[in-house]
């Protein structure tokens, strides 16, 4: 599903958090939105889902105006994930909080078995969400948002509180979203570990859009640097490794990082060799 | 000795398995432990038995003991910023600075002085601008700071930390690596983190936990072996050289460490593959 938003802007009574925010998100595509505490990214999201309405301009969910509708009805629309996950836990069991918004939003459980898996939590069903560690009520938290099988679905900092394995769990589930066409959009400060799941990126200063487009797009950019320093961000690690190593391209993860120099290696072994053969000749 | 856990194990209630297993740690001023391991290894376990926040669990079973230098039990001795940190703002002041004075407040300090260490405390964590607002109109990360600036307003003897960076953007992440790495040489630090840029960074010493047993406890450089590396995050770079010298790339150098900590030396090694 389509998301647009046109000329948002939007004001606490004490503090004006977003600035005319124009951007369009693809249907299916992954978003990230990162910037600096306090730039508004989990502002955009409230938006997204409703909770919020902006102040100026239309946020729209393919054609609905958010504007015209309740929170539950656009609950139908859109899941989305809070940044502290005991805001949005409050089932007595874990099972109950999977199959909630599945049911009552969505009238049909039929993700819920598939994120209890995918997020390894079978052997906490019948738990109480509130009694489990942090990284356990985020994956509660995220998975019951999932399960609402929503075309949108909207995650507040998903990693943060993770340790590797969850994340990796975490993973499996964006790439599970993806492959059912899912358009998800992503708050995080974690570009290390998302990067590769990304389409398009929103880089947030002070409630402004500094960059809306796509990911590669960025790293070609000349001023990726500032842009990212502008925002809070550190520029990823294995885009800085993959330009110290001179890499022929930006790599996003470790794996492809080693994968580019071996090609690398093979490649340029190869010319060697046929320059050899025609020297021979 | 600042704290010391001897043989110290707790569970919950009697039906749970135990948090933490026979944990012997000493902390010292002037030194910084990080703590790392899976969620639900028993690291906010260890620092609420640091901060002597446990009694508040009543089905609780505990055996071994922990041992405190004496001042270090006493207000301002010992601060804390919980991984739920959200819960440890009091919303009983209207405004950032008084809610960050407020705790010293309560310690019985004269006027001058709580307005001196609370300006002190948000210019570290860099939140001046934060000042006047009101902590409930806050964003995630603000609460975060706000919390930490609070726990250093108290000045401390021993400041405990539980996954300090969670809600901060990454400039924020790494400034306030560099606050610790300066603190450290005044106080105890106790971190449950699992950022590894933060660890290489303030950590002199790293215990890893596994299912509430301490598996692992040196410098950073000297724990790092293939039963341990599933616990602890390793910095991209040594992700890298480990992968690669674990596939026994042909173009690595034999002497290449397995698990090398220093960007540098990691790029070094990679640029045998170019
Ligand atoms: N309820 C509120 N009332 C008034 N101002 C608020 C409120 N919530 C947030 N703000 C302010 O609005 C701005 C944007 O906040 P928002 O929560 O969207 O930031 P964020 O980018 O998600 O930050 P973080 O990375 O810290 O989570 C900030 O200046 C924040 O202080
Ligand atoms: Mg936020």
């Amino acid at each position: 599903m389509k998301i647009v938003y046109d000329g948002v802007s939007f004001s606490y009574p004490s503090k004006t958090a977003l600035k005319n925010v124009s951007c369009e998100i693809s249907p299916g595509s992954v978003a990230l939105v990162v910037g600096h505490n306090g730039s508004g990214k989990s502002t955009f999201l409230k938006l997204m889902n409703g909770i919020l309405k902006p102040t100026q301009g239309d946020v729209r969910l393919e054609d609905v105006n958010t504007r015209d509708k309740r929170v539950s009805e656009l609950a139908r629309y859109c899941a989305l994930s809070f940044q502290n996950p005991d805001d949005q836990l409050f089932a007595s069991t874990v099972m109950k909080e999977l199959r909630f918004g599945s049911e009552n939003i969505m009238g049909d459980g039929s993700l819920v078995d598939a994120v209890s898996g995918i997020l390894h939590l079978e052997d906490y069903l019948q738990m109480n969400p509130l009694s489990l560690t942090y990284a356990l009520r985020r994956l509660v938290a995220i998975g019951g948002s999932m399960a609402m099988d929503t075309p949108i679905l909207a995650l507040d900092e998903p990693t943060s509180g993770l340790s590797q394995r969850e994340k990796a769990y975490l993973g499996s589930l964006i790439s599970h979203s993806k492959s059912l066409k899912k358009t998800v959009v992503i708050v995080t400060h974690d570009l290390n570990f998302l990067l590769p799941f990304a389409d398009d990126i929103l880089m947030l200063s002070h409630g402004e859009v500094r960059y809306f487009g796509g990911r590669d797009n960025l790293f070609d950019r000349n001023d990726v640097r500032q842009l990212m320093a502008g925002c809070g961000v550190r520029y990823p690690i294995y885009a800085r490794m993959s330009a110290t190593l001179g890499a022929g391209k930006y790599c996003y993860e470790g794996k492809e990082l080693i994968d580019e120099l071996i090609k690398r290696k093979a490649g340029a072994a190869q010319r060697t060799n046929g320059q050899h053969q025609l020297e021979g000749a | 000795m600042l704290i010391s856990f001897k043989d110290f194990s707790f569970a919950y209630s009697e039906d749970l398995a135990p948090a933490l297993k026979h944990i012997n740690l000493e902390i010292n001023e002037g030194k910084s432990v990080v703590v790392s391991g899976l969620s639900g290894a028993g690291k906010s376990t260890l620092c609420l038995a640091a901060a002597d926040s446990l009694s508040s669990y009543p089905a609780a079973v505990a055996s071994g003991e922990i041992l405190r230098r004496r001042d270090s039990g006493s207000i301002g001795g010992t601060a804390i910023v919980m991984q739920n940190f959200y819960a440890q703002i009091t919303y009983l002041r209207s405004t950032v600075f008084e809610e960050v004075a407020f705790s010293c407040e309560n310690n019985g300090l004269p006027r001058d002085e709580i307005i001196r260490r609370a300006g002190e405390a948000l210019e570290k964590i860099g939140i001046e601008h934060l000042a006047d607002r009101n902590p409930l109109e806050l964003s995630g990360g603000e609460k975060q700071k706000v919390v930490l600036a609070t726990a250093l307003a108290m000045k401390p003897t021993l400041l405990i930390l539980d996954e300090p960076i969670s809600q901060l953007d990454p400039e924020s992440a790494a400034h306030l690596a560099d606050v610790l790495a300066e603190l450290k040489k005044e106080i105890a630090l106790l971190i449950a983190e699992n950022d590894p840029y933060l660890t290489l960074k303030v950590a002199d010493r790293v215990v890893v936990l596994s299912e509430g047993e301490v598996i692992a406890d040196g410098a950073f450089g000297r724990i790092l072996e293939p039963g341990i590396e599933e616990h602890v995050e390793l910095p991209a770079w040594t992700r890298c050289v480990s992968e690669a010298v674990k596939e026994k790339h042909p173009d690595m150098e034999d002497s290449t460490k397995r698990y090398e900590l220093s960007y540098k030396s990691a790029i070094a090694a990679l640029r045998g593959i170019r």
